[in-house]
C-alpha cells in the first residue's frame, strides 16, 4: 500500500546507468568479464589448497582490475551524463560547479568506502550461518572479495547519495551492469551456499570456496543481464 | 473490507454479494471519500459496543437504530459460528485424509516378517545328531546335543556397552565409564577354560523391548512394533523362555518388567520380581531390588532348589546413561555395583550352573539409544562356569578383542549357545549360530563337537527357511542361491577324509551358510509392501493439491483498503439494507461445498469397501474401508473443486513472496532425498529464515514512511538475529560429527544441563514478560486482563518453571546429600502440576472468559477529531487498542500454551522457545509492515520456525534424540494418555507453538471488525499445514524410494517417521486449539464490538 507511492517517487529520479561513450569503455566493458573469469579459473586450484593466502593474494589483482574497469568504462559519481537531465538541474548544480573530482581520486574514495561494508557483508555470512568462531580470515576475505565484485562500482558509480543507496539497498534501483552485476554477485554468494552440506567429500567444498565461486558466476551473470536483457527493470517484490 | 473496485469478486464469504449491493457500496465508497479520515486510532462512536456504553450523546435516531443494530450483530454471529462448525469439519477431514495416507504408506514401507506357528520339540531335531549320544531327544541328556549344563543365571545389564568392560590404559584420559567394570575381562584373562569376554553386536533397532525378542527368538526383529516400547506385548513366536517352560524347566525373573509383558505367566511367581522400567530418574530402586532377591536364590539350599533357569535384568547402568551420559561419576558409580554384584554371583555360583552376564544394547555418546550407530549396538557378552568347559581355536584369541570391531559375536548367536549347551532345542526361528568359545572344548581343539554344533543348528535354519518360504508362497530355489551351494558345500566337507581336518571345514562351512542365510534374510525381510506405499503417497499427495485449492480459494486477495471512513459508510448502508428486512446472506461457501461433497465421497467409498474386499479376494476391513473412503472423498473435493472453478488460473505463484514461500518448500523437499541434506536440516532452515529476514529488510526499505522503515527493518533483524542466537543451542547428531559440538547439555556426554544453562529461566522470568509487553504497547493494547496475565501470571509460571528445573538440577548433582532421597522430586513435582494447572487449567478459562486487550477513553466534543466527522455535535470516543483488538486478546491464548510447552523443555530449549517467541512476534510486525498477511509467505515462515525450533530444543529426526524423561516432568510414574503426550509436547513443542501462533498471522494488528477474517485464517492454516504435509509426502516418497539405501534406517526412515508425526500433530493442534481458540476469540470480540 505505502510502497505504491514510495516506487512512483523513485521512478522519477533514478535511471540506469550507461557506459562512458567510448569505444575504449565498449572493449574494456566485454573484456572485463573474460578476464575475471580467467584470472578466477587460473586460481581456483590454488584457491581450493589454501584459501585464505589465495583470497588475500589476489585482492590486490582483483582491485586493480575492478579499478581499471571503473575508471574506464563507469561514469564516476558526480559526473553527470545523461544530456536530457542537464538542463532540468543546472541551475541546482551550481552549488557543486567545481566539477566531479578526477576519476583516479573517485576510484580510491570509492575503494575506502567500499572497505565500510566488509564486515557488513562478514556479519550477514555469519547470519546465514558461516562458523562465527573458526574461519573468521575466510569468511571476511570473502567478504572482501564481494566487496570489490559488487560494491566498489556501485560506490564508484553512486558515491555516497543516501536516497540512491535506500534504492539501492532496498533492490529498487534500476537494473544495470553495476547493479545487475551486484544483485547477480550477492545471489549467486547465496547459491553457492547449496553444495556445501553435500557429502561428497570434495575438496572444493570447504569453506568458503562456493560462496566465492558463486558470487563471481553471480556476478558475471549478473552484469550480462544487466546489459542485454534486464536493463532498466527494476526488482518487484509483491 | 469493501473493494468494489475490485475486476473479479472476492472469493469466498463475500463472493455472493448482488450486484445491487456491490452498486450501493461504490456509491457509499464515493461519499466516504469526500468525508475526510479521522486517524486510524480513533473511531468515531458508531459500533454497537460503544454505542451501548461508551457514547454520552446518542440521539433518539440512534436509539431506534441501537435495536436494529443488535438484531445485525446476532444475525451475523449466528452466521459465523454456524460457518466455524463446516471449517472445523473440513479441518478434521484433513486430518482424516492424512493420517489415512500416512497409515497406508507405514504399512506398506515398515519392515513385515512373517511370524510362525512352528515350535521345535526336544524329540524332533532337524537332522540326526552328527555324533549319536546316550539319551539323545531326552531333556536329561540333552534334545539335539549332549547338555552341558543343568542351570543358567543369565543377567542382563542393560546398555552394557562393550568398552565399559575392557580395561583402558590412559589413566588420565580415561573416562568415567572406563575401568569400573574390569571383573569380566579379569577373569576371562585369569581362567580362560572358565569364562570369555567377546563384543556383542546387536540388530537395531537397539530398544530393549526389541533386544529381548531378538535374544530370545534369535530372529531378526522388524520395525513395526517399534513403537510399542511404552507397553510391550506377548511374544507368540517359538522362544527360548516358551522351550525353557514347556521342557519343564522352572524359570525365576528378576529386574526389568519388560519381561513380564513379553512372557506373561512364565515365571516362577514366588521367586520372581519384576520393577517398572521406564522412570529412568530412578536409578537405585529396581537394581537394588533384583540385588536383594538374586543373592538367596543363589545361596539358600532351599530356594536354590525351586528354580533352573534365572533372568535377572538391571537397569541402573542403562537409566545413569538416559539420565547423566556415560562420562559421569553416576556411571562410574554404577559400574562399580555391577562388579561387586557379580563377584559376589561368581563365589555363589554351583559347579554345573551357567552365568551369562550380557549387555542387551549399547548407548551413544550421551547414553541414550536405539539407533544403529556403532556405540548403540555394541553390547558385551561374558560367559563363565566353574567348571572348565571354554575354549579358544586360537592361542591369540585368549585376551578378549580390544574393540568390539575384533571377533564379535551377533546377539541372536546367544540362543543356539544357550539351547545347546542346556541341551533343550534351538527355536524354531533362530538365524544365530553356537558362539565358539563356548563348545571348542578345554583346548580349544573341539573341532567334531563345534562341526556337530554346527551342522545341528545349520539344519535348523534350513527348515526354518523352507517353512518361511513355504509360508509365504516363495519357491526356495528361485531365491537360495548363494545359501542352498553353501549347504551342499558343507554336506560334501562332512564326507572327505581326513578326521580333525574334516570336522574343522564342516564347521567353516556350516558357519558360512549360516552367515549366508542372515545375510539373505536381512535382504529379503526388507519386504516393502509397494502398492500400498504408493496408495499412502497418493492419498497424501492429493490432500496437498486439496488443500491448496481450498486455501486459494478463500485466500484473500491483495492488501484491502484501510479506510475507517469507508468502515463507516459500509455499516451504515448494510444496515439500512437489514433494516428494510433483508437478512444478510446466508450463501454457501466454499467450506460448506467442500465438507459436504467430502463426506459424501467418504461414506460412498467406505460404503463400497466391504464390496471390494469381496471382489478382491480377502484383507482387512480398515483398509478396505479406509482406502476407498479417501479416495473417493478426495477424488470428489477434487472434481467439485475443478468444477468451481470454470477457468483454470495460474496455478504459479504471482508475487516474490509467494515464489519464496514455494521455494523454500519445495527445495527442503527434494532436499531430503538426500542424507546430507536431511543430516544439515537445522542449518538449512536457518539459512531460509535469514534469507527471508533480509529480503523483508529490503522490502521494508521500500516502504515510505520513515517510521514504518525503521520498524521493518528492526524488525526484520531482531528476527534474523534472535533465529542466529537460538542456533547456538544444538544437540547434534552422529552423523554431523565432527563437524558440530552439542551445547544443549552439560558436555557432549552428558544429558543434564550445565549449570550456567539454569540461569537461561530465570533471566526469561525477568525480561520476557516485558519484551511481549512492548509487542501490546505499540498498538496501546496492554489493557484489560493482559497487564495480570502477562506481567503476574505469565512472569509467575516462568519464575515456577525456573525454580522447577533448578531442583531438578539440584537433584540431578546431588546437591543436598543429606536430603532424603526423592524429597527432591516430590517438591518439584507438585510445582510442575502447578504450573500446569495456571497454564492450562486458569490460563483456558480465564482465556474464554477475557475481555479484549482494550480501553476505552472518551474525549469531549469540540476537540479536533469531531470537526472533521460529518456530526459535529458527538463525543469521540479513543479506544486504547482498538487496533489489535483481535491479536492482542488471542495472543493470551498462545502465551497460555508457552508457559506449558516451557515447562517440558530443558532450560537450553526454555531459553530457544523464548526467543521463537519473540521472532514470531516480530515476524507479526514485519507482516503487517509489509502488507504480507494474506500471502502465503507468513504461514510458511511460521512452519520453517516450528521446524527450526525443533532442534534448537535439543531434538534431531533419530530415535535416541527423543527425551523420554519428559514425561516424568510433572508425573511420579508412567500415567496413560499423559505420559506421551507430555513426551509429544517435549518433542514438537517448537510446531506445536508455532501453530498455535498461525491464526495471528490473520488477526495481528486487525481491527474488531474486519470481514472476511475467517476466510484468510483458512487460506492461512490451510498453507500451514500444507508444508508439513508437502514435507511428509517428500520423506515418504524418499524413504519408499530409497528403500534399499544404506542410510534408510540412520536417516530415512526417522525423518519419515518424524514427519508423519509432525503433520498429524499439527493438524490436531488446528483443530482443536487454532479453531477452537479462534472461535472464543471472535466470541469476545464480536460480543463486544459487534459482528462483522
Amino acid at each position: 500500500m505505502a510502497s505504491a507511492t514510495a516506487k512512483g517517487a523513485y521512478a522519477k529520479t533514478s535511471l540506469p546507468t550507461d557506459l562512458l561513450p567510448t569505444d575504449l569503455a565498449r572493449i574494456v566493458s566485454q573484456t572485463h568479464p573474460a578476464l575475471l573469469l580467467a584470472a578466477y579459473y587460473i586460481r581456483f586450484p590454488a584457491f581450493v589448497a589454501d584459501p585464505v593466502s589465495t583470497l588475500l593474494g589476489s585482492l590486490l589483482p582483483l582491485a586493480v582490475i575492478q579499478i581499471v574497469y571503473a575508471t574506464i568504462c563507469l561514469p564516476p559519481t558526480g559526473s553527470s551524463m545523461k544530456p536530457m537531465r542537464k538542463p532540468k538541474i543546472g541551475a541546482l548544480k551550481k552549488t557543486t560547479a567545481e566539477g566531479p573530482p578526477g576519476r583516479p581520486l573517485t576510484a580510491f574514495f570509492a575503494l575506502l568506502l567500499c572497505l565500510v561494508s566488509v564486515p557488513i557483508l562478514t556479519i550477514l555470512q555469519v547470519l546465514f550461518g558461516a562458523p562465527a568462531t573458526t574461519h573468521i580470515p575466510h569468511t571476511l576475505l570473502s567478504s572482501a572479495h564481494l566487496a570489490l565484485l559488487a560494491i566498489f562500482p556501485l560506490v564508484y558509480v553512486h558515491g555516497a547519495d543516501s536516497g540512491k543507496w535506500r534504492e539501492i539497498a532496498s533492490f529498487y534501483s534500476p537494473i544495470d551492469e553495476v547493479f545487475g552485476g551486484a544483485v547477480g554477485c550477492l545471489l549467486g554468494a547465496w547459491l553457492g551456499a547449496v553444495p556445501i552440506p553435500l557429502d561428497w567429500d570434495r575438496e572444493w567444498q570447504k569453506w568458503p570456496v562456493t560462496i566465492v565461486t558463486g558470487a563471481y558466476a553471480g556476478y558475471l551473470v549478473g552484469k550480462a543481464a544487466g546489459v542485454w536483457l534486464l536493463k532498466g527493470k527494476r526488482i518487484e517484490l509483491d | 473490507m469493501a473493494k468494489p473496485s475490485s475486476p473479479k469478486p472476492a472469493p469466498g464469504l463475500e463472493n455472493s454479494k448482488s450486484a445491487a449491493l456491490q452498486a450501493a457500496r461504490a456509491k457509499a465508497l464515493r461519499e466516504a471519500e469526500n468525508k475526510t479520515n479521522s486517524s486510524t486510532r480513533r473511531v468515531p462512536a458508531v459500533g454497537p459496543g460503544i454505542a451501548s456504553d461508551g457514547s454520552k450523546v446518542a440521539s433518539k435516531e440512534q436509539e431506534t437504530q441501537k435495536s436494529t443494530l443488535e438484531r445485525l450483530s446476532e444475525k451475523k454471529k449466528d452466521l459465523w459460528l454456524a460457518e466455524w462448525w463446516w471449517v472445523l469439519g473440513a479441518f478434521a477431514w484433513f486430518l482424516f485424509i492424512h493420517a489415512t495416507g500416512l497409515f497406508f504408506f507405514t504399512k506398506g514401507f515398515l519392515l513385515t516378517r512373517l511370524v510362525l506357528e512352528e515350535h521345535s520339540s526336544c524329540a524332533v531335531p532337524p537332522i540326526a545328531p552328527m555324533m549319536p549320544f546316550k539319551g539323545a531327544g531326552t531333556i536329561e541328556a540333552g534334545c539335539w546335543h549332549p547338555k552341558t549344563f543343568d542351570k543358567a543365571v543369565v543377567i542382563i545389564i542393560d546398555a552394557l556397552r562393550y568398552d565399559f568392560t575392557i580395561p583402558y590404559k590412559n589413566e588420565t584420559e580415561a573416562q568415567a565409564f572406563h575401568n569400573a567394570l574390569p571383573v569380566l575381562y579379569e577373569t576371562a584373562i585369569s581362567q580362560p577354560q572358565n569364562a570369555f569376554l567377546l563384543p556383542f553386536i546387536a540388530d537395531p533397532p537397539t530398544t530393549t523391548l526389541q533386544r529381548l525378542k531378538g535374544l530370545t527368538t534369535g530372529t531378526l526383529p522388524t520395525f513395526i512394533d517399534m513403537g510399542s516400547n511404552f507397553a510391550g506385548e506377548a511374544i507368540e513366536e517359538d522362544n527360548l523362555v516358551m522351550i525353557l517352560r514347556d521342557e519343564g524347566k522352572k524359570i525365576v525373573h528378576l529386574g526389568d518388567d519388560t519381561w513380564t509383558a513379553l512372557f506373561p505367566g512364565y515365571f516362577e511367581e514366588e521367586l520372581s520380581r519384576a520393577y517398572p522400567s521406564l522412570d529412568v530418574h530412578d536409578l537405585h530402586t529396581l537394581d537394588n531390588g533384583v540385588l536383594e532377591h538374586i543373592m538367596p536364590l543363589l545361596q539358600e539350599k532351599e530356594k536354590k532348589e525351586q528354580w533352573d533357569v534365572m533372568f535377572a535384568h538391571f537397569l541402573g547402568v542403562d537409566h545413569a546413561g538416559h539420565r547423566y551420559g556415560p562420562n559421569h561419576r553416576a556411571m562410574t558409580a554404577k559400574l562399580q555395583q555391577m562388579d561387586l554384584m557379580i563377584r559376589d554371583v561368581i563365589k555363589a555360583l554351583d559347579d554345573d550352573t551357567l552365568l551369562v552376564i550380557m549387555g542387551d544394547h549399547g548407548m551413544d555418546s550421551k547414553g541414550d539409544h536405539g539407533g544403529e550407530s556403532d556405540d548403540e549396538v555394541q553390547a558385551a557378552l561374558w560367559m563363565y562356569s566353574k567348571k572348565s568347559t571354554f575354549g579358544r581355536t586360537d592361542p591369540t584369541f585368549s585376551t578378549p578383542p580390544a574393540t568390539a570391531k575384533v571377533r564379535p559375536v551377533q546377539q541372536i548367536d546367544l540362543v543356539p549357545t544357550l539351547s545347546l549347551l542346556l541341551g533343550i532345542p534351538i527355536p524354531f526361528n533362530n538365524l544365530g549360530k553356537p558362539i565358539e568359545e563356548a563348545f571348542a572344548g578345554k583346548k580349544g581343539t573341539a573341532w567334531n563337537n563345534l562341526a556337530a554344533v554346527g551342522s545341528m543348528t545349520a539344519a535348523g535354519i534350513k527348515r526354518y527357511q523352507a517353512a518361511y518360504f513355504a509360508a509365504r508362497n516363495i519357491n526356495e530355489s528361485t531365491i537360495g542361491g548363494p545359501p542352498n551351494e553353501l549347504w551342499a558345500t558343507a554336506e560334501r566337507t562332512l564326507s572327505t577324509k581326513g578326521k580333525d581336518k574334516m570336522y574343522k571345514d564342516a564347521y567353516v562351512a556350516f558357519s558360512a551358510y549360516q552367515e549366508e542365510t542372515l545375510r539373505v534374510c536381512r535382504y529379503l525381510w526388507a519386504r516393502f509392501d509397494v502398492p500400498s506405499m504408493i496408495l499412502g503417497i497418493g492419498i497424501l499427495a492429493a490432500s496437498i493439491v486439496s488443500l491448496m485449492l481450498y486455501a486459494s480459494a478463500n485466500a484473500d486477495d491483495g492488501d484491502a483498503v484501510e479506510d475507517p471512513g469507508l468502515d463507516r459508510a459500509e455499516q451504515q448502508m448494510e444496515l439500512e439494507v437489514f433494516s428494510k428486512g433483508i437478512d444478510p446472506t446466508d450463501a454457501e461457501t466454499t467450506s460448506r461445498a467442500m465438507v459436504r461433497t467430502a463426506l459424501v465421497g467418504t461414506a460412498l467409498g467406505v460404503a463400497t469397501g466391504p464390496v471390494l474386499r469381496i471382489v478382491v479376494g480377502g484383507g482387512s476391513y480398515l483398509s478396505f474401508g479406509l482406502a476407498p473412503g479417501a479416495m473417493v472423498g478426495l477424488a470428489a473435493v477434487l472434481g467439485q473443486e475443478m468444477k468451481r472453478r470454470t477457468t483454470l488460473h495460474n496455478p504459479l505463484p504471482t508475487t516474490f513472496w509467494g515464489w519464496l514461500a514455494v521455494i523454500f518448500t519445495i527445495s527442503q523437499s527434494i532436499g531430503f532425498a538426500s542424507n546430507s541434506y536431511t543430516i544439515w536440516e537445522d542449518s538449512i532452515l536457518l539459512f531460509f529464515l535469514a534469507t527471508f529476514g533480509l529480503a523483508t529488510a529490503i522490502s521494508s526499505l521500500r516502504l515510505e514512511r520513515l517510521s514504518d522503515r525503521t520498524l521493518g527493518v528492526y524488525h526484520s533483524f531482531c528476527f534474523v538475529i534472535l533465529g542466529w542466537v537460538a542456533s547456538f543451542s544444538k544437540l547434534c547428531r552422529e552423523e554431523q560429527m565432527p563437524f558440530c559440538r552439542s551445547t544443549y547439555y552439560a558436555s557432549t556426554n552428558s544429558s543434564t544441563s550445565a549449570p550456567w544453562q539454569l540461569s537461561i529461566p530465570f533471566i526469561l522470568a525477568a525480561a520476557f514478560p516485558s519484551i511481549i509487553k512492548s509487542y501490546y504497547t505499540g498498538s496501546r493494547s496492554y489493557e484489560g486482563f493482559a497487564p495480570v496475565w502477562i506481567g503476574w501470571a505469565f512472569r509467575g509460571g516462568l519464575l515456577l518453571s525456573a525454580i522447577f528445573w533448578t531442583l531438578n538440577a539440584a537433584d540431578d548433582a546431588e546437591m543436598f546429600p543429606s536430603l532424603p532421597s526423592g524429597l527432591l522430586k516430590s517438591i518439584r513435582v507438585p510445582i510442575a502440576q502447578t504450573i500446569l494447572a495456571i497454564a492450562l487449567g486458569a490460563g483456558t478459562t480465564a482465556f474464554v472468559y477475557a475481555p479484549p486487550c482494550v480501553a476505552v477513553s472518551t474525549t469531549p466534543a469540540g476537540s479536533n477529531a469531531s470537526q472533521n466527522t460529518a456530526t459535529p455535535a458527538r463525543a469521540t470516543v479513543t479506544i486504547l487498542g482498538y487496533a489489535n483488538t483481535h491479536g492482542t486478546r488471542y495472543l493470551l491464548l498462545v502465551l497460555n500454551l508457552l508457559l506449558a510447552l516451557l515447562l517440558v523443555q530443558k532450560p537450553m530449549g526454555f531459553g530457544a522457545l523464548s526467543l521463537m517467541t519473540w521472532q514470531c512476534l516480530s515476524l507479526l510486525e514485519i507482516l503487517d509492515l509489509n502488507a504480507l498477511t494474506s500471502s502465503p509467505i507468513g504461514p510458511i515462515i511460521l512452519s520453517l520456525l516450528g521446524s527450526l525450533h525443533f532442534f534448537k530444543t535439543g531434538h534431531q529426526a533419530t530415535l535416541s534424540s527423543i527425551q523420554w524423561e519428559s514425561a516424568f516432568i510433572p508425573l511420579h510414574t508412567i500415567l496413560y494418555p499423559y505420559s506421551p503426550i507430555l513426551v509429544a509436547l517435549n518433542t514438537y513443542g517448537a510446531q506445536i507453538l508455532a501453530a498455535v501462533f498461525l491464526p495471528l498471522v490473520v488477526l495481528w494488528k486487525q481491527k474488531p471488525k474486519k470481514k472476511g477474517m475467517l476466510g484468510s485464517l483458512i487460506a492461512a492454516m490451510a498453507w500451514h499445514v500444507g508444508y508439513y504435509a508437502t514435507i511428509s509426502l517428500a520423506t515418504t516418497m524418499w524413504a519408499g524410494h530409497l528403500r534399499r539405501h544404506l542410510m534408510l534406517y540412520r536417516i530415512f526412515c526417522p525423518k519419515f517417521m518424524s514427519a508423519a508425526m509432525v503433520l498429524v500433530i499439527v493438524d490436531v493442534i488446528g483443530v482443536l486449539v487454532v479453531l477452537v481458540g479462534t472461535r472464543w476469540n471472535f466470541m469476545s470480540v464480536g460480543d463486544v464490538f459487534g459482528w462483522a
